[in-house]
């Protein structure tokens, strides 16, 4: 995978550097994050909630349209430890689907990733709750699907109660808590795993105004903390603010590379031209039907 | 060198390991995640307990009621019951395996599904889903002991024999069996949603082509003539287990040992089959639910 190089095609932007900072540095040892020409495909024939009988309508419309799509195709990054990449980008983009295979729970369908040191994803919060379990249970629920050992999930039990400030409610079913309180769970026990790499996708701004300000906090003090950071999120104020550098992602493959507030000028600007050209396409539809 | 990095190093992506492999990583994933796994038997536990008024009562009266209907249809519709001696016990001893069964393998078979959510969010070994779902019916299982204990203490004492005690190992061979069906059939599902459908209707045919409402003598006399017909019959797993069953409840004598042993070398091949069948597909979980 040594001879891959980014798409030449890539519509204006930056350029993608061939071989990031740490070769300059020459501490390979010193990254987070090591991917290299990452794709993942979609097979189209299993899509959402497949029957017998839709298989069997797919065998026999087996030649018409592709049987499968490219998430992301080719994408090759690194990250230090103690840096924090944004990975921005429109809906579709595969920016997800980049987090999923960097979390493990997606295998690439060509390239690598190493990553070196604990992974915590906060992916969507809460995922794994059980709305007939106590809080407690939860916490101690959530910490054995992350692989994280029990001892010492227990021990910083209550640091992750005291984070999530929902009193005593902790012992009764979270069926019981406000959505506001399953984010502020979710959102202490994702981060009070102290991981080495911390995967986060848009989740900055549940609960109220305290809360979001706390979290805020939260992730300065991670980042802080030099560990590696992979952020995704549609609110450039973080880009600009918390990261170091920034990724745009378009249809699977990486379009610009670099210094977060130079590639959220690019992605604004793309942004602004999807914007007109569907604006225009809008306007001659409309005209269509006046005629 | 640097020490800055800690903790372990993960690589995602390259050569696909090879058959026996995967089935040994299934292995030692389920045994480095039994705390997860002890959870969610817990969590299932205590959703089937506190979910319903009477809790853990219901375990109980669950196989009792199901006899009772058994007894009652068999009696009236049929006009058989008078032809096995305390029938309603002969009953028992098949439906309380068989409740352990179809539950765990219709447990089993949502259960990966079920988990769409956190599967999409961590990374974690999906195996320990069916293992779990069925495994928790063990619980149940027992639970149903008592009603057994119950039923012959007021009215078959003369039959509660010794062998009673063998019933844990007949229910270990029954374990291997459904643990190899429940993680093949949690996978499937995964691709075809309408394994659970399917398999409602499969098992209710199961259980009536399976000597648990009759005996298996009453067929091998039906068959007569077609000495092929018994011979079909009793390549069902569930003849044979539910023969051992009744042999040591209902009989008070020893299960035939023979066939219990096929069974049981039977039912460890298909669950090595079915593990890697499973941890071959389990990649590609994420991506179709």
């Amino acid at each position: 995978m040594d001879d891959y190089s980014p798409p030449v095609d890539a519509p204006g932007g930056i350029a993608a550097p061939a071989r990031p900072a740490h070769v300059r540095s020459g501490r390979a040892t010193d990254l987070a994050i090591d991917a290299h020409g990452i794709g993942v495909r979609y097979n189209l024939r299993f899509t959402k909630k497949t029957t017998v009988r839709q298989s069997f309508a797919h065998l026999l419309r087996r030649r018409e349209g592709p049987q499968h799509f490219w998430a992301l195709r080719g994408v090759t990054f690194q990250v230090e430890h103690g840096e924090s990449l944004a990975v921005i980008g429109p809906n579709g983009a595969g920016k997800s689907t980049l987090l999923q295979v960097l979390a493990g729970i997606i295998e690439p369908s060509e390239g690598q990733v190493e990553i070196r040191g604990h992974v915590s994803s906060l992916l969507t919060l809460g995922a794994g709750f059980d709305a007939e379990l106590s809080g407690v249970d939860n916490i101690l629920l959530a910490g054995a699907f992350m692989g994280i050992p029990d001892r010492e999930m227990r021990r910083r039990l209550p640091e992750i109660v005291e984070f999530a400030d929902i009193g005593a409610f902790i012992d009764a079913p979270l069926k019981t808590y406000s959505s506001g309180m399953r984010a502020r769970l979710g959102f202490s026990i994702a981060t009070a795993v102290d991981p080495d790499v911390l995967l986060v996708d848009e989740v900055l701004s549940t609960g109220d105004q305290a809360f979001r300000d706390k979290s805020r906090r939260r992730i300065e003090e991670l980042i802080q903390a030099a560990k590696g950071i992979v952020l995704v999120t549609h609110d450039m104020g973080w880009v600009t603010t918390f990261c170091n550098r920034a990724l745009l992602l378009e249809r699977g493959q990486i379009i610009a590379e670099g210094d977060p507030a130079e590639v959220v000028a690019v992605h604004t600007d793309h942004m602004e031209q999807v914007r007109i050209e569907k604006e225009a396409e809008a306007a001659r539809l409309r005209l269509q039907g006046v005629l | 060198m640097t020490t800055a990095v800690t903790g372990p190093v993960v690589t995602y992506g390259g050569r696909r390991p090879h058959a026996l492999a995967l089935v040994r990583t299934g292995l030692s994933e389920i045994w480095s995640r039994r705390r997860l796994a002890r959870y969610l038997i817990a969590a299932e536990l205590h959703k089937k307990g506190s979910d319903t008024l009477l809790g853990n009562v219901w375990w109980i009266m669950d196989p009792l009621l199901q006899m009772g209907v058994y007894v009652l249809f068999v009696s009236l519709v049929v006009g058989r019951a008078g032809t096995t001696a305390d029938y309603p016990l002969f009953v028992f001893a098949a439906i309380l395996p068989w409740k352990w069964f179809s539950s765990a393998v219709n447990d089993a078979i949502l259960s990966v599904v079920a988990r769409e959510r956190i599967i999409k969010q961590v990374h974690f070994p999906k195996i320990i889903l069916p293992v779990t779902a069925t495994v928790s019916g063990v619980v149940n299982f027992a639970f149903g002991l008592v009603p057994l204990l119950l039923l012959m203490i007021a009215f078959y004492r003369e039959r509660i024999a010794w062998t009673l005690v063998l019933i844990p190992l007949i229910a270990v061979v029954q374990l291997v069996f459904t643990l190899g069906l429940a993680i093949v059939l949690a996978a499937i599902n995964v691709f075809y949603r309408d394994v659970g459908n399917v398999a409602r209707h499969v098992l209710r045919l199961w259980f009536y082509l399976s000597p648990a409402l009759y005996s298996a003598e009453q067929v091998s006399k039906l068959a007569g003539d077609l000495p092929w017909v018994a011979t079909v019959f009793g390549l069902n797993p569930f003849s044979v287990l539910f023969q051992a069953y009744q042999a040591v409840i209902y009989h008070g004598t020893q299960p035939a040992w023979g066939a219990l042993g096929i069974l049981l070398v039977a039912s460890l091949g298909l669950l090595v089959a079915c593990m890697y069948v499973f941890q071959r597909v389990e990649r590609a979980f994420a991506k179709v639910l």
